[in-house]
């Protein structure tokens, strides 16, 4: 299976793949309304746009996150992302079964079913899972938020990420 | 009664404030404006992080980003890597009132040296408004007469062999079908395009090891400048021509023997008569050890070869070199063109140098002062009409061949002046453009941000050496598809029938004595 590999010498840090993938997984493919409008709704009484007040349509259209991280240290950087391990101990620590392996491997989850326990964060050897503050499946638990890692783009035959690395810094390729 | 006011701390600081906010300078009038469209900008920071002169900043209580206006240099660098393409960067207009005789080149540099009491330095090349020889000038074409041949077709050949050829060569001197005469050493290029010398310092090693690929895999050669040869590019050896200049930086027999052609630098279009300057802090480790000196000293190139005093002095420095190299390579010498380069080159052939480059006043530099980039030197087109001249004349001119450089911009270029007598081109500014250069002419800074110009870590990972030989390649088979092309539609076969074939060029627009000098007809004649 094709995965992401970032190449740590060429990273420069532009943070564009992070840009990408917010872009990427936006309804509008917009990096305008990625970043501003999505998962708001426009106020007319402040003439401006505010969080939606109803959950259940604030649940339908989230505002999109960046699922690789760029990671710096000084002048070293590389951008991480999920591994799609062939164990994946987040599969494994899933108490309930949102994640899973889909036909191809990768580690996919179904959104719905998330509870927001993050054990697959405290499980993750890599630290790539992260928590999507903007999707809360259990209101009643405050702070609460689904996991959410790298998807590899299933609408685009390269991820977005790759596709736009200015210097050729992430491959989308098929190692053993 | 000023020094009283600038002694007082409190003024004091607000006004290293004022400049450290509006730029390096104190009076620090904004060349360029950076237009942002707030509606578009979405706070991502890549600007923030890829603008290396401190240009642009975010302001997390407004939420906004802004830009010191005064910083910045045009290098279009946040223009290009902006995801919305929210910015703009346009010239910031009408500095001071409309004045056709102070302008800013003027009175902006009399304001730095105010501020500085130093020299103003710059990069890149002469930009000045001097009429360009190589657009008056036109090519001819094959019509009715004599049949024009097709590149795609028809071989074509671009082979050029560079070097000393010999005075003659008879059927005597071939035996079944091998030659016996012994031949003097050449070096063969596939594309009449060498790339220039750039110096590991100068240029970012990516680059320049970027270049070496490209030279390898096009069959041509790139040269190391005065900084030496990288321990990791031994491996182009065969495609290096090595510099030996007034500093000697890295120089020893190995560095002379490892290359396919050893050069003296005598003088650079950019900057002829003076020598160079590599600051303390820019050499690192790398460059310290390709250059043989302690790491953090001052890499100082004298202004003259202090054992080169005339020509005489050149042929022992020449004979040198070639007893170094046992004969086996051949020896250029590289002038700036100058007045009366003519005589200067007649004297270079004579001391037995096997190449001579002449380097226009168009040519690039990593640093030199402002007006001597911009009012020292001749321009590429004359210098070498007239040098070709000369030494046909003198019945010398297979005793060297003639590299042209310093503003070769492209094929056309590059055609004409093979047709004014040159063997081959040097290019430098555009390997830098093919590679993303934006013309800035801050390569002096050292933060270069497109990682051209720059050996800070962060930055010259911005060009990544598969990227810059991928880019160098292509640019070098593109011309030499261009070439082809040139050459088959003026019913020529090979290169060969161009060099200083002059009756292929007319000129347009040029007065009698400009098209004498260059030797060339009026079009339409």
């Amino acid at each position: 299976m094709k995965k992401v590999y970032p190449i740590e010498e060429r990273c420069i840090g532009c943070h564009l793949c992070e840009v990408a993938c917010i872009v990427e997984h936006s309804r509008e493919k917009n990096p305008v309304s990625a970043y501003f409008t999505e998962g708001l709704t426009f106020n007319p009484e402040m003439s401006s746009y505010t969080p939606e007040p109803n959950q259940a349509l604030a649940d339908n259209r989230p505002k999109p996150l960046n699922r690789c991280i760029v990671e710096e240290n000084g002048t070293l950087c590389l951008s991480t992302n999920c591994r799609h391990c062939e164990e994946a101990s987040c599969i494994f620590a899933c108490k309930n079964g949102s994640l899973y392996k889909d036909d191809e491997g990768r580690v996919l989850l179904n959104e719905k079913k998330c509870v927001g326990c993050w054990m697959c964060v405290m499980a993750c050897e890599y630290g790539s899972i992260s928590r999507n503050v903007y999707i809360k499946n259990v209101p009643s638990v405050e702070n609460n938020a689904i996991q959410h890692h790298c998807d590899l783009c299933p609408e685009r035959e390269e991820p977005a990420c790759v596709m736009v690395c200015p210097t050729k810094a992430l491959v989308s390729e098929n190692r053993t | 009664m000023t020094q009283e006011f600038y002694k007082e701390p409190g003024v004091r600081d607000t006004l290293q404030i004022r400049r450290q906010l509006q730029g390096d300078y104190f009076h620090s009038h904004p060349e360029y404006k950076v237009e942002r469209d707030n509606n578009k900008c979405i706070r991502c920071l890549v600007c923030v992080r890829e603008c290396p002169y401190d240009c642009t900043y975010f302001d997390t209580d407004r939420n906004v980003i802004y830009n010191i206006d005064a910083n910045c240099v045009n290098c279009k660098r946040c223009e290009v890597m902006c995801p919305t393409q929210c910015i703009e960067i346009r010239d910031w207009g009408n500095k001071f009132r409309d004045n056709a005789y102070w302008d800013f080149k003027h009175w902006g540099s009399i304001y730095k040296q105010a501020d500085t009491g130093a020299v103003v330095l710059t990069g890149l090349g002469n930009d000045e408004d001097y009429k360009s020889y190589f657009d008056r000038m036109v090519l001819d074409a094959s019509q009715v007469t004599n049949p024009s041949i097709d590149p795609l077709r028809e071989p074509m050949e671009l082979r050029t062999f560079i070097g000393r050829k010999p005075e003659t060569l008879t059927s005597k001197d071939i035996k079944n079908g091998e030659k016996i005469k012994e031949l003097f050493p050449n070096i063969a290029t596939e594309v009449p395009v060498i790339f220039a010398p750039m110096s590991f310092g100068a240029i970012s090693f990516n680059f320049q090891k970027g270049l070496a690929i490209a030279a390898k895999k096009t069959g041509t050669f790139f040269n190391t400048g005065e900084g030496g040869l990288h321990p990791d590019l031994l491996e182009f050896k065969d495609q290096a021509i090595v510099q030996v200049a007034s500093g000697r930086f890295g120089v020893s027999s190995k560095y002379l023997k490892n290359s396919a052609a050893c050069e003296i630098k005598i003088g650079q279009g950019a900057k002829p008569g003076i020598g160079g300057h590599l600051p303390g802090e820019k050499v690192t480790y790398d460059i310290s050890l390709t250059r043989m000196i302690p790491e953090g000293s001052d890499a100082i190139s004298p202004a003259p070869q202090h054992d080169i005093y005339s020509i005489e002095d050149l042929r022992l420095l020449i004979y040198a070199i070639k007893e170094a190299v046992e004969y086996k390579k051949p020896v250029s010498v590289k002038i700036a063109a100058v007045h009366n380069v003519s005589a200067i080159a007649s004297g270079i052939v004579r001391a037995g140098a096997d190449i001579v480059v002449l380097d226009g006043f168009r040519g690039g530099t990593g640093a030199a002062p402002r007006i001597i980039r911009d009012h020292v030197g001749i321009p590429i087109e004359m210098a070498l009409a007239q040098v070709d001249e000369r030494l046909r004349n003198e019945g010398i001119r297979n005793q060297a061949s003639i590299i042209a450089a310093g503003g070769i911009r492209g094929a056309d270029d590059i055609v004409k002046a093979i047709a004014l007598g040159a063997d081959a081109v040097y290019v430098g500014t555009a390997a830098m453009l093919a590679v993303g250069c934006t013309l800035c002419q801050q390569c002096h800074r050292g933060k270069c941000a497109w990682g051209i110009t720059t050996n800070r870590l962060d930055l010259r990972k911005r060009l990544p050496v598969d990227i810059a030989a991928e880019r160098s390649t292509n640019l070098l088979t593109s011309w030499a598809r261009e070439i082809k092309e040139m050459l088959g539609l003026m019913g020529l076969n090979s290169i060969e029938s161009l060099r200083g074939n002059r009756l292929k060029l007319r000129g347009v627009g040029l007065s009698e004595i400009e098209l004498k000098t260059l030797g060339i007809a009026q079009a339409g004649i």
